[in-house]
Protein backbone atom coordinates (compact mmCIF):
# COMPACT_ATOMS: atom_id res chain seq x y z
CA UNK A 1 0.00 0.00 0.00
CA UNK A 2 2.70 2.43 1.06
CA UNK A 3 4.60 1.61 -2.10
CA UNK A 4 1.62 2.49 -4.29
CA UNK A 5 1.08 5.74 -2.42
CA UNK A 6 4.68 6.61 -3.18
CA UNK A 7 4.17 5.81 -6.85
CA UNK A 8 1.13 8.06 -6.98
CA UNK A 9 3.01 10.80 -5.15
CA UNK A 10 5.97 10.75 -7.54
CA UNK A 11 3.66 10.88 -10.54
CA UNK A 12 1.72 13.72 -8.95
CA UNK A 13 4.87 15.72 -8.31
CA UNK A 14 6.00 15.31 -11.91
CA UNK A 15 2.62 16.38 -13.26
CA UNK A 16 2.33 19.37 -10.94
CA UNK A 17 5.82 20.60 -11.81
CA UNK A 18 5.09 20.14 -15.53
CA UNK A 19 1.77 22.01 -15.26
CA UNK A 20 3.44 24.83 -13.37
CA UNK A 21 6.09 25.29 -16.05
CA UNK A 22 3.48 25.14 -18.82
CA UNK A 23 1.25 27.66 -17.05
CA UNK A 24 4.22 30.02 -16.78
CA UNK A 25 5.10 29.74 -20.48
CA UNK A 26 1.45 29.95 -21.49
CA UNK A 27 1.30 33.21 -19.55
CA UNK A 28 3.50 34.99 -22.03
CA UNK A 29 2.76 33.12 -25.26
CA UNK A 30 -1.02 33.45 -25.02
CA UNK A 31 -1.16 37.26 -25.35
CA UNK A 32 1.22 37.06 -28.33
CA UNK A 33 -0.98 34.44 -30.03
CA UNK A 34 -4.13 36.51 -29.46
CA UNK A 35 -2.39 39.64 -30.71
CA UNK A 36 -1.17 37.77 -33.82
CA UNK A 37 -4.67 36.58 -34.65
CA UNK A 38 -6.13 40.06 -34.16
CA UNK A 39 -3.39 41.62 -36.26
CA UNK A 40 -3.78 39.06 -39.07
CA UNK A 41 -7.49 39.87 -39.34
CA UNK A 42 -6.87 43.59 -39.14
CA UNK A 43 -4.24 43.40 -41.87
CA UNK A 44 -6.58 41.36 -44.08
CA UNK A 45 -9.28 44.02 -43.57
CA UNK A 46 -6.90 46.84 -44.47
CA UNK A 47 -5.76 44.92 -47.54
CA UNK A 48 -9.22 44.35 -49.00
CA UNK A 49 -10.44 47.86 -48.19
CA UNK A 50 -7.40 50.16 -48.22
CA UNK A 51 -9.55 53.31 -48.54
CA UNK A 52 -10.91 52.88 -45.05
CA UNK A 53 -9.18 54.50 -42.10
CA UNK A 54 -11.43 53.15 -39.34
CA UNK A 55 -13.80 50.23 -39.00
CA UNK A 56 -17.09 49.98 -37.08
CA UNK A 57 -18.78 46.66 -36.45
CA UNK A 58 -22.31 46.56 -37.84
CA UNK A 59 -23.38 42.93 -37.81
CA UNK A 60 -22.31 39.28 -37.69
CA UNK A 61 -21.93 36.78 -40.54
CA UNK A 62 -20.40 33.28 -40.22
CA UNK A 63 -19.58 34.11 -36.59
CA UNK A 64 -17.34 36.92 -37.80
CA UNK A 65 -17.89 40.64 -37.44
CA UNK A 66 -19.11 42.58 -40.47
CA UNK A 67 -17.43 45.97 -40.55
CA UNK A 68 -18.32 49.27 -42.17
CA UNK A 69 -15.17 51.12 -43.10
CA UNK A 70 -14.94 54.92 -42.98
CA UNK A 71 -12.33 57.04 -44.72
CA UNK A 72 -10.47 59.98 -43.19
CA UNK A 73 -13.35 62.38 -43.84
CA UNK A 74 -15.73 60.09 -41.96
CA UNK A 75 -17.57 59.01 -45.12
CA UNK A 76 -18.53 55.42 -45.80
CA UNK A 77 -15.64 53.76 -47.70
CA UNK A 78 -17.16 50.31 -47.88
CA UNK A 79 -17.66 47.11 -45.93
CA UNK A 80 -15.68 44.02 -45.03
CA UNK A 81 -16.98 40.59 -44.13
CA UNK A 82 -15.72 37.00 -43.98
CA UNK A 83 -17.32 34.61 -46.46
CA UNK A 84 -17.20 30.95 -45.52
CA UNK A 85 -18.51 27.76 -47.11
CA UNK A 86 -17.39 24.14 -47.28
CA UNK A 87 -15.41 23.57 -50.49
CA UNK A 88 -13.87 20.38 -51.82
CA UNK A 89 -12.20 19.16 -48.65
CA UNK A 90 -12.27 22.06 -46.20
CA UNK A 91 -13.96 25.28 -45.15
CA UNK A 92 -12.80 28.06 -47.44
CA UNK A 93 -12.74 31.41 -45.64
CA UNK A 94 -12.36 34.61 -47.61
CA UNK A 95 -12.04 38.19 -46.42
CA UNK A 96 -14.06 40.44 -48.75
CA UNK A 97 -13.84 44.20 -49.15
CA UNK A 98 -17.01 45.73 -50.60
CA UNK A 99 -17.46 49.21 -52.10
CA UNK A 100 -20.42 51.37 -50.91
CA UNK A 101 -22.36 50.38 -54.08
CA UNK A 102 -22.04 46.69 -53.12
CA UNK A 103 -19.38 45.67 -55.62
CA UNK A 104 -16.41 43.57 -54.60
CA UNK A 105 -13.38 45.76 -53.99
CA UNK A 106 -10.83 43.04 -53.28
CA UNK A 107 -10.80 39.56 -51.83
CA UNK A 108 -8.23 37.60 -49.83
CA UNK A 109 -8.46 33.89 -49.08
CA UNK A 110 -7.59 33.64 -45.39
CA UNK A 111 -8.16 29.97 -44.67
CA UNK A 112 -8.29 26.85 -46.85
CA UNK A 113 -6.81 23.36 -47.08
CA UNK A 114 -8.04 22.38 -50.53
CA UNK A 115 -6.15 19.93 -52.75
CA UNK A 116 -2.60 21.21 -53.32
CA UNK A 117 -1.97 22.09 -56.94
CA UNK A 118 -5.68 22.26 -57.79
CA UNK A 119 -8.12 23.91 -55.39
CA UNK A 120 -5.29 25.40 -53.36
CA UNK A 121 -4.45 27.55 -56.39
CA UNK A 122 -7.30 29.80 -55.24
CA UNK A 123 -4.75 31.66 -53.11
CA UNK A 124 -2.94 32.91 -56.22
CA UNK A 125 -3.33 36.65 -56.90
CA UNK A 126 -4.30 36.04 -60.58
CA UNK A 127 -7.34 34.16 -59.39
CA UNK A 128 -8.33 36.54 -56.63
CA UNK A 129 -8.05 39.67 -58.75
CA UNK A 130 -10.83 38.57 -61.13
CA UNK A 131 -13.42 39.15 -58.40
CA UNK A 132 -12.67 42.88 -58.26
CA UNK A 133 -15.48 45.17 -59.39
CA UNK A 134 -18.06 42.39 -59.71
CA UNK A 135 -21.47 42.62 -58.08
CA UNK A 136 -23.89 40.06 -56.71
CA UNK A 137 -25.63 39.24 -60.04
CA UNK A 138 -22.51 38.07 -61.88
CA UNK A 139 -20.95 36.39 -58.82
CA UNK A 140 -21.36 32.90 -60.31
CA UNK A 141 -18.94 30.45 -61.90
CA UNK A 142 -18.87 30.67 -65.73
CA UNK A 143 -20.43 27.22 -65.90
CA UNK A 144 -23.40 28.50 -63.85
CA UNK A 145 -23.80 31.54 -66.12
CA UNK A 146 -21.70 34.04 -64.17
CA UNK A 147 -18.44 35.85 -64.80
CA UNK A 148 -16.05 34.00 -62.51
CA UNK A 149 -13.53 31.92 -64.43
CA UNK A 150 -12.93 28.71 -62.53
CA UNK A 151 -9.53 27.23 -61.74
CA UNK A 152 -8.73 24.33 -64.07
CA UNK A 153 -9.78 21.11 -62.40
CA UNK A 154 -11.21 22.84 -59.35
CA UNK A 155 -14.67 24.05 -60.25
CA UNK A 156 -16.01 23.05 -56.83
CA UNK A 157 -13.54 25.26 -54.99
CA UNK A 158 -14.22 28.18 -57.32
CA UNK A 159 -17.97 27.72 -57.03
CA UNK A 160 -17.68 27.60 -53.24
CA UNK A 161 -15.85 30.90 -53.15
CA UNK A 162 -18.22 32.60 -55.61
CA UNK A 163 -21.29 31.32 -53.78
CA UNK A 164 -20.01 32.28 -50.35
CA UNK A 165 -19.30 35.81 -51.60
CA UNK A 166 -22.73 36.07 -53.26
CA UNK A 167 -24.46 35.01 -50.05
CA UNK A 168 -22.44 37.58 -48.12
CA UNK A 169 -23.18 40.39 -50.57
CA UNK A 170 -26.90 39.60 -50.42
CA UNK A 171 -26.81 39.62 -46.63
CA UNK A 172 -24.93 42.92 -46.60
CA UNK A 173 -27.41 44.54 -48.98
CA UNK A 174 -30.33 43.42 -46.85
CA UNK A 175 -29.01 44.83 -43.59
CA UNK A 176 -27.72 48.03 -45.15
CA UNK A 177 -30.75 48.89 -47.28
CA UNK A 178 -32.96 48.36 -44.29
CA UNK A 179 -30.95 50.52 -41.95
CA UNK A 180 -30.22 53.32 -44.39
CA UNK A 181 -33.57 55.15 -44.35
CA UNK A 182 -33.48 55.06 -40.59
CA UNK A 183 -30.09 56.72 -40.57
CA UNK A 184 -31.26 59.47 -42.90
CA UNK A 185 -34.26 59.98 -40.70
CA UNK A 186 -32.11 60.21 -37.59
CA UNK A 187 -29.87 62.77 -39.23
CA UNK A 188 -32.85 64.91 -40.17
CA UNK A 189 -34.04 64.95 -36.60
CA UNK A 190 -30.70 65.94 -35.15
CA UNK A 191 -30.23 68.71 -37.63
CA UNK B 1 -34.36 12.73 -40.24
CA UNK B 2 -31.92 15.54 -40.68
CA UNK B 3 -29.92 14.16 -37.79
CA UNK B 4 -29.74 10.77 -39.49
CA UNK B 5 -28.54 12.39 -42.70
CA UNK B 6 -25.88 14.26 -40.74
CA UNK B 7 -24.72 11.07 -39.07
CA UNK B 8 -24.60 9.30 -42.43
CA UNK B 9 -22.55 12.10 -43.98
CA UNK B 10 -20.18 11.97 -41.03
CA UNK B 11 -19.77 8.20 -41.38
CA UNK B 12 -18.92 8.48 -45.09
CA UNK B 13 -16.48 11.30 -44.40
CA UNK B 14 -14.69 9.54 -41.54
CA UNK B 15 -14.53 6.09 -43.13
CA UNK B 16 -13.83 6.94 -46.78
CA UNK B 17 -13.28 10.59 -47.70
CA UNK B 18 -11.01 11.52 -44.79
CA UNK B 19 -9.83 8.02 -43.97
CA UNK B 20 -7.59 8.24 -40.94
CA UNK B 21 -4.81 6.08 -42.32
CA UNK B 22 -4.75 6.81 -46.02
CA UNK B 23 -5.78 10.47 -46.11
CA UNK B 24 -4.84 11.86 -42.71
CA UNK B 25 -1.76 9.68 -42.10
CA UNK B 26 -2.80 8.70 -38.59
CA UNK B 27 -2.14 5.28 -37.10
CA UNK B 28 0.46 4.23 -39.66
CA UNK B 29 2.62 2.23 -37.24
CA UNK B 30 -0.04 -0.43 -36.54
CA UNK B 31 -1.23 -0.19 -40.16
CA UNK B 32 2.18 -1.33 -41.38
CA UNK B 33 3.13 -3.35 -38.30
CA UNK B 34 0.02 -5.44 -37.60
CA UNK B 35 -1.20 -6.07 -41.13
CA UNK B 36 0.60 -9.29 -41.96
CA UNK B 37 -2.31 -11.57 -41.06
CA UNK B 38 -6.05 -11.00 -41.34
CA UNK B 39 -6.70 -12.49 -37.87
CA UNK B 40 -4.41 -10.13 -36.03
CA UNK B 41 -5.59 -7.21 -38.18
CA UNK B 42 -9.15 -7.93 -37.10
CA UNK B 43 -8.13 -8.13 -33.45
CA UNK B 44 -6.20 -4.88 -33.63
CA UNK B 45 -9.06 -3.22 -35.50
CA UNK B 46 -11.62 -4.17 -32.86
CA UNK B 47 -9.37 -2.97 -30.06
CA UNK B 48 -8.81 0.35 -31.85
CA UNK B 49 -12.52 0.91 -32.52
CA UNK B 50 -13.24 0.30 -28.86
CA UNK B 51 -10.49 2.54 -27.52
CA UNK B 52 -11.14 5.34 -30.04
CA UNK B 53 -14.82 5.49 -29.10
CA UNK B 54 -14.03 5.47 -25.38
CA UNK B 55 -11.23 8.00 -25.80
CA UNK B 56 -13.51 10.34 -27.78
CA UNK B 57 -16.08 10.14 -25.00
CA UNK B 58 -13.75 10.81 -22.09
CA UNK B 59 -11.51 13.40 -23.68
CA UNK B 60 -14.57 15.39 -24.78
CA UNK B 61 -15.90 15.35 -21.21
CA UNK B 62 -12.52 16.34 -19.79
CA UNK B 63 -12.10 19.18 -22.28
CA UNK B 64 -15.63 20.55 -21.75
CA UNK B 65 -16.05 20.12 -18.00
CA UNK B 66 -12.50 20.41 -16.75
CA UNK B 67 -10.07 22.17 -19.06
CA UNK B 68 -12.37 24.88 -20.44
CA UNK B 69 -14.04 25.95 -17.14
CA UNK B 70 -10.67 26.07 -15.40
CA UNK B 71 -9.13 27.89 -18.39
CA UNK B 72 -6.26 25.40 -18.61
CA UNK B 73 -6.68 24.40 -22.26
CA UNK B 74 -2.91 24.50 -22.63
CA UNK B 75 -2.76 21.26 -20.63
CA UNK B 76 -4.81 19.54 -23.33
CA UNK B 77 -2.00 17.38 -24.71
CA UNK B 78 -0.91 16.10 -21.28
CA UNK B 79 -4.48 15.55 -20.09
CA UNK B 80 -5.51 13.68 -23.22
CA UNK B 81 -2.51 11.39 -23.44
CA UNK B 82 -2.79 10.50 -19.76
CA UNK B 83 -6.51 9.84 -20.18
CA UNK B 84 -5.84 7.56 -23.12
CA UNK B 85 -3.02 5.73 -21.36
CA UNK B 86 -5.09 5.09 -18.24
CA UNK B 87 -8.12 4.19 -20.32
CA UNK B 88 -6.16 1.56 -22.21
CA UNK B 89 -4.81 0.21 -18.93
CA UNK B 90 -8.32 0.11 -17.42
CA UNK B 91 -9.83 -1.56 -20.44
CA UNK B 92 -7.07 -4.14 -20.34
CA UNK B 93 -7.76 -4.96 -16.69
CA UNK B 94 -11.53 -5.11 -17.13
CA UNK B 95 -11.38 -7.35 -20.17
CA UNK B 96 -8.84 -9.59 -18.51
CA UNK B 97 -11.17 -10.12 -15.52
CA UNK B 98 -14.54 -10.33 -17.27
CA UNK B 99 -13.87 -11.79 -20.69
CA UNK B 100 -10.75 -13.93 -20.77
CA UNK B 101 -11.51 -15.13 -24.30
CA UNK B 102 -11.69 -11.57 -25.60
CA UNK B 103 -8.56 -10.72 -23.66
CA UNK B 104 -6.73 -13.53 -25.35
CA UNK B 105 -7.73 -12.13 -28.73
CA UNK B 106 -7.11 -8.42 -28.04
CA UNK B 107 -4.66 -8.48 -25.14
CA UNK B 108 -1.43 -8.15 -27.06
CA UNK B 109 -2.72 -5.19 -29.05
CA UNK B 110 -3.98 -3.07 -26.18
CA UNK B 111 -0.64 -1.71 -24.90
CA UNK B 112 0.29 -0.76 -28.47
CA UNK B 113 -2.75 1.46 -28.75
CA UNK B 114 -1.51 4.10 -26.29
CA UNK B 115 1.06 5.22 -28.83
CA UNK B 116 -1.32 4.90 -31.78
CA UNK B 117 -1.56 8.47 -32.98
CA UNK B 118 -5.02 7.85 -34.43
CA UNK B 119 -6.44 7.74 -30.89
CA UNK B 120 -4.92 11.01 -29.70
CA UNK B 121 -5.57 12.38 -33.18
CA UNK B 122 -9.30 11.75 -33.08
CA UNK B 123 -9.53 13.20 -29.57
CA UNK B 124 -7.88 16.46 -30.65
CA UNK B 125 -9.81 16.62 -33.94
CA UNK B 126 -13.12 16.32 -32.08
CA UNK B 127 -12.21 19.41 -30.08
CA UNK B 128 -10.82 21.35 -33.07
CA UNK B 129 -13.93 20.64 -35.14
CA UNK B 130 -16.14 21.69 -32.21
CA UNK B 131 -18.29 18.57 -32.38
CA UNK B 132 -21.12 18.09 -29.89
CA UNK B 133 -20.84 15.24 -27.39
CA UNK B 134 -22.81 12.69 -29.44
CA UNK B 135 -21.00 13.56 -32.65
CA UNK B 136 -17.63 13.35 -30.95
CA UNK B 137 -18.41 9.79 -29.84
CA UNK B 138 -19.72 8.89 -33.30
CA UNK B 139 -16.65 10.40 -34.94
CA UNK B 140 -14.44 8.22 -32.76
CA UNK B 141 -16.46 5.16 -33.72
CA UNK B 142 -16.49 5.90 -37.46
CA UNK B 143 -12.81 6.82 -37.55
CA UNK B 144 -12.06 3.51 -35.85
CA UNK B 145 -14.19 1.69 -38.41
CA UNK B 146 -12.33 3.40 -41.25
CA UNK B 147 -9.03 2.38 -39.66
CA UNK B 148 -10.17 -1.24 -39.31
CA UNK B 149 -11.45 -1.34 -42.88
CA UNK B 150 -8.14 -0.37 -44.46
CA UNK B 151 -6.19 -2.48 -41.97
CA UNK B 152 -8.11 -5.61 -42.98
CA UNK B 153 -7.88 -4.78 -46.68
CA UNK B 154 -4.16 -4.33 -46.28
CA UNK B 155 -3.80 -7.62 -44.41
CA UNK B 156 -5.68 -9.43 -47.18
CA UNK B 157 -3.33 -8.02 -49.79
CA UNK B 158 -0.22 -8.76 -47.76
CA UNK B 159 -1.19 -12.39 -47.17
CA UNK B 160 -1.12 -12.76 -50.94
CA UNK B 161 2.07 -10.73 -51.30
CA UNK B 162 3.87 -13.26 -49.11
CA UNK B 163 3.58 -15.71 -51.96
CA UNK B 164 4.31 -13.23 -54.75
CA UNK B 165 7.68 -13.20 -56.44
CA UNK B 166 9.13 -9.83 -55.61
CA UNK B 167 12.56 -8.35 -56.15
CA UNK B 168 14.40 -9.01 -52.91
CA UNK B 169 14.93 -5.34 -52.12
CA UNK B 170 11.23 -4.57 -52.25
CA UNK B 171 10.10 -7.33 -49.89
CA UNK B 172 8.50 -6.43 -46.58
CA UNK B 173 8.19 -2.75 -45.73
CA UNK B 174 8.88 -1.18 -49.14
CA UNK B 175 6.19 -3.13 -50.95
CA UNK B 176 3.76 -2.53 -48.06
CA UNK B 177 4.28 1.19 -48.61
CA UNK B 178 3.70 0.90 -52.35
CA UNK B 179 0.50 -1.08 -51.72
CA UNK B 180 -0.61 1.58 -49.26
CA UNK B 181 0.09 4.17 -51.94
CA UNK B 182 -2.13 2.33 -54.41
CA UNK B 183 -4.89 2.10 -51.79
CA UNK B 184 -4.55 5.81 -51.10
CA UNK B 185 -4.89 6.45 -54.85
CA UNK B 186 -8.14 4.48 -54.82
CA UNK B 187 -9.40 6.34 -51.76
CA UNK B 188 -8.55 9.64 -53.45
CA UNK B 189 -11.52 8.84 -55.65
CA UNK B 190 -13.81 9.39 -52.67
CA UNK B 191 -12.67 12.94 -52.02
CA UNK B 192 -15.15 15.63 -52.89
CA UNK B 193 -18.00 13.26 -52.11
CA UNK B 194 -20.76 15.30 -50.49
CA UNK B 195 -24.29 14.69 -49.30
CA UNK C 1 35.01 8.82 -29.13
CA UNK C 2 31.95 6.85 -28.14
CA UNK C 3 30.04 10.11 -27.76
CA UNK C 4 30.60 10.86 -31.42
CA UNK C 5 29.30 7.42 -32.23
CA UNK C 6 26.10 8.11 -30.27
CA UNK C 7 25.74 11.20 -32.39
CA UNK C 8 26.35 9.73 -35.84
CA UNK C 9 24.48 6.45 -35.46
CA UNK C 10 21.12 8.21 -35.56
CA UNK C 11 21.91 9.88 -38.86
CA UNK C 12 22.81 6.84 -40.97
CA UNK C 13 23.20 3.43 -39.34
CA UNK C 14 20.16 3.59 -37.09
CA UNK C 15 18.21 6.23 -38.96
CA UNK C 16 14.87 6.31 -37.15
CA UNK C 17 12.82 6.68 -40.33
CA UNK C 18 14.51 4.68 -43.07
CA UNK C 19 16.08 1.92 -41.02
CA UNK C 20 13.83 1.56 -37.99
CA UNK C 21 10.61 2.77 -39.68
CA UNK C 22 9.56 4.75 -36.60
CA UNK C 23 7.44 7.87 -36.53
CA UNK C 24 6.02 7.35 -39.99
CA UNK C 25 2.85 9.38 -39.46
CA UNK C 26 4.43 12.84 -39.30
CA UNK C 27 7.01 11.87 -41.93
CA UNK C 28 4.36 11.09 -44.51
CA UNK C 29 1.93 13.78 -43.43
CA UNK C 30 4.11 16.88 -43.43
CA UNK C 31 6.56 16.00 -46.21
CA UNK C 32 4.55 17.67 -48.98
CA UNK C 33 6.85 20.69 -48.77
CA UNK C 34 10.44 21.13 -47.62
CA UNK C 35 9.49 24.08 -45.42
CA UNK C 36 7.04 21.99 -43.41
CA UNK C 37 9.59 19.18 -43.23
CA UNK C 38 12.22 21.47 -41.67
CA UNK C 39 9.67 22.87 -39.22
CA UNK C 40 8.54 19.43 -38.13
CA UNK C 41 12.11 18.16 -37.89
CA UNK C 42 13.13 21.10 -35.71
CA UNK C 43 10.11 20.70 -33.41
CA UNK C 44 10.69 16.97 -32.98
CA UNK C 45 14.43 17.43 -32.43
CA UNK C 46 13.78 20.00 -29.72
CA UNK C 47 11.39 17.66 -27.92
CA UNK C 48 13.74 14.71 -28.38
CA UNK C 49 16.81 16.47 -26.99
CA UNK C 50 15.08 18.06 -24.01
CA UNK C 51 13.10 14.99 -23.02
CA UNK C 52 16.29 12.94 -23.29
CA UNK C 53 18.06 15.45 -21.01
CA UNK C 54 15.29 15.46 -18.43
CA UNK C 55 14.68 11.75 -18.41
CA UNK C 56 18.38 11.07 -18.10
CA UNK C 57 18.50 13.45 -15.11
CA UNK C 58 15.45 12.18 -13.24
CA UNK C 59 15.74 8.49 -14.08
CA UNK C 60 17.15 7.68 -10.63
CA UNK C 61 14.12 9.07 -8.80
CA UNK C 62 11.42 7.29 -10.77
CA UNK C 63 10.24 3.86 -9.65
CA UNK C 64 10.29 1.55 -12.65
CA UNK C 65 6.57 0.81 -12.34
CA UNK C 66 5.54 4.33 -13.29
CA UNK C 67 8.42 4.85 -15.70
CA UNK C 68 6.32 5.06 -18.87
CA UNK C 69 3.62 7.45 -17.56
CA UNK C 70 6.33 9.73 -16.13
CA UNK C 71 8.16 9.77 -19.45
CA UNK C 72 4.92 10.58 -21.23
CA UNK C 73 4.27 13.54 -18.94
CA UNK C 74 7.79 14.88 -19.52
CA UNK C 75 7.47 14.46 -23.30
CA UNK C 76 3.97 15.94 -23.39
CA UNK C 77 5.20 19.01 -21.49
CA UNK C 78 7.93 19.70 -24.01
CA UNK C 79 5.52 19.12 -26.87
CA UNK C 80 3.12 21.64 -25.36
CA UNK C 81 5.94 24.15 -24.98
CA UNK C 82 6.88 23.72 -28.66
CA UNK C 83 3.22 24.01 -29.61
CA UNK C 84 2.73 27.28 -27.73
CA UNK C 85 6.00 28.86 -28.78
CA UNK C 86 5.44 27.98 -32.46
CA UNK C 87 1.91 29.36 -32.41
CA UNK C 88 3.22 32.60 -30.94
CA UNK C 89 6.25 33.14 -33.16
CA UNK C 90 5.70 31.20 -36.41
CA UNK C 91 1.89 31.07 -36.73
CA UNK C 92 1.90 30.20 -40.45
CA UNK C 93 4.12 27.15 -39.98
CA UNK C 94 2.12 26.16 -36.89
CA UNK C 95 -1.05 26.22 -38.96
CA UNK C 96 0.51 24.08 -41.72
CA UNK C 97 1.71 21.41 -39.31
CA UNK C 98 -1.56 21.62 -37.36
CA UNK C 99 -2.51 18.39 -35.65
CA UNK C 100 0.94 16.87 -36.06
CA UNK C 101 2.56 19.11 -33.45
CA UNK C 102 0.57 17.74 -30.47
CA UNK C 103 0.93 14.29 -32.02
CA UNK C 104 4.72 14.46 -31.49
CA UNK C 105 3.77 13.09 -28.04
CA UNK C 106 2.92 9.70 -29.50
CA UNK C 107 5.81 9.68 -31.97
CA UNK C 108 7.42 6.33 -31.27
CA UNK C 109 10.91 7.76 -31.84
CA UNK C 110 10.73 9.98 -28.78
CA UNK C 111 9.25 7.52 -26.29
CA UNK C 112 11.46 4.85 -27.85
CA UNK C 113 14.65 6.84 -27.25
CA UNK C 114 13.53 7.75 -23.73
CA UNK C 115 12.89 4.12 -22.89
CA UNK C 116 15.77 2.52 -24.77
CA UNK C 117 18.47 5.13 -24.30
CA UNK C 118 17.95 8.10 -21.98
CA UNK C 119 16.51 5.91 -19.20
CA UNK C 120 19.75 3.91 -19.14
CA UNK C 121 22.54 6.30 -20.13
CA UNK C 122 24.18 9.39 -18.67
CA UNK C 123 23.40 12.98 -19.51
CA UNK C 124 26.09 13.69 -22.12
CA UNK C 125 25.43 10.53 -24.09
CA UNK C 126 21.69 11.14 -23.96
CA UNK C 127 22.08 14.64 -25.33
CA UNK C 128 24.15 13.43 -28.26
CA UNK C 129 21.79 10.56 -28.88
CA UNK C 130 18.88 13.03 -28.95
CA UNK C 131 20.61 15.41 -31.35
CA UNK C 132 21.71 12.56 -33.63
CA UNK C 133 18.31 10.93 -33.77
CA UNK C 134 16.61 14.30 -34.25
CA UNK C 135 18.94 15.16 -37.12
CA UNK C 136 18.40 11.74 -38.69
CA UNK C 137 14.65 12.26 -38.49
CA UNK C 138 14.92 15.77 -39.95
CA UNK C 139 17.20 14.64 -42.77
CA UNK C 140 14.86 11.81 -43.73
CA UNK C 141 11.96 14.28 -43.75
CA UNK C 142 13.89 16.71 -45.93
CA UNK C 143 14.89 13.98 -48.41
CA UNK C 144 11.28 12.81 -48.85
CA UNK C 145 9.91 16.34 -48.93
CA UNK C 146 12.46 17.42 -51.57
CA UNK C 147 11.47 14.60 -53.88
CA UNK C 148 7.77 15.24 -53.38
CA UNK C 149 7.95 19.01 -53.71
CA UNK C 150 10.16 18.97 -56.82
CA UNK C 151 8.10 16.32 -58.59
CA UNK C 152 4.70 17.44 -57.38
CA UNK C 153 4.97 21.20 -57.56
CA UNK C 154 8.18 21.82 -59.54
CA UNK C 155 9.45 23.81 -56.57
CA UNK C 156 12.04 23.63 -53.84
CA UNK C 157 11.42 25.62 -50.66
CA UNK C 158 8.78 27.52 -52.63
CA UNK C 159 11.08 28.55 -55.50
CA UNK C 160 10.52 27.23 -59.00
CA UNK C 161 13.40 24.96 -59.89
CA UNK C 162 12.11 23.18 -62.97
CA UNK C 163 11.45 24.71 -66.40
CA UNK C 164 7.92 26.01 -66.94
CA UNK C 165 7.33 23.35 -69.58
CA UNK C 166 7.53 20.68 -66.87
CA UNK C 167 4.05 19.71 -65.83
CA UNK C 168 4.11 18.88 -62.09
CA UNK C 169 3.06 15.36 -61.13
CA UNK C 170 0.38 16.41 -58.72
CA UNK C 171 0.06 12.97 -57.21
CA UNK C 172 3.47 13.34 -55.57
CA UNK C 173 2.23 15.99 -53.14
CA UNK C 174 -1.09 14.26 -52.55
CA UNK C 175 -1.50 11.45 -50.01
CA UNK C 176 -0.65 8.50 -52.34
CA UNK C 177 2.61 10.15 -53.39
CA UNK C 178 3.79 10.07 -49.79
CA UNK C 179 3.42 6.30 -49.58
CA UNK C 180 4.90 5.67 -53.03
CA UNK C 181 7.99 7.83 -52.49
CA UNK C 182 8.52 6.33 -49.04
CA UNK C 183 8.22 2.78 -50.40
CA UNK C 184 10.69 3.40 -53.20
CA UNK C 185 13.18 5.07 -50.85
CA UNK C 186 12.98 2.15 -48.41
CA UNK C 187 13.60 -0.25 -51.29
CA UNK C 188 16.60 1.83 -52.30
CA UNK C 189 17.98 1.65 -48.74
CA UNK C 190 17.60 -2.16 -48.83
CA UNK C 191 19.48 -2.29 -52.11
CA UNK C 192 22.37 -0.35 -50.60
CA UNK C 193 22.51 -2.59 -47.55
CA UNK C 194 23.01 -5.73 -49.59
Amino acid sequence: MKYYLRLGFVLLVITVVASGILAYINGFTEPIIKENQRKAKEEARMEVLPEAASFDSISFLNEEVVYAGKNNEGQLAGYTFVASLYGYSSDVKTMIGVTPDFKVNKIKIIEQTETPGLGANCTKPEFQSQFEGKNETVMLVDKDGGEIVSITGATITTRTIANSIRIGLKFLKEIEVQSEPEEIHREEVTE
Amino acid sequence: MELLAKIFAMAIAAIFVQNFVLMRFLGLCPYIGVSKKIDSALGMGMAVIFVMTMASTFTWLIQTYLLVPLKIEFLQTIAFILTIASLVQLVEMIIQKTAPALYKALGVFLPLITTNCAVLGVAILNINEEYTFIFAILNGLFAGLGFTLVLILMAGIRERLERAELPRTMRGMPIAMIVAGCMALAFLGFSGLKF
Amino acid sequence: MSVIKEFTKGIVKENPVFVMALGLCPVLAVSSSVENAIGMGAAATFVLVFSNIFISLIKGFIPSKIRIPSYIVVIASFVTIVDMVMEAYVPALHKNLGLFIPLIVVNCIILGRAEAFAGKNNLIRSIFDGIGMGLGFTLALIVIASIREVLGAGQFLGFNVLPVTFKPMLVAILAPGAFLVMGLLMGLMNLKKK
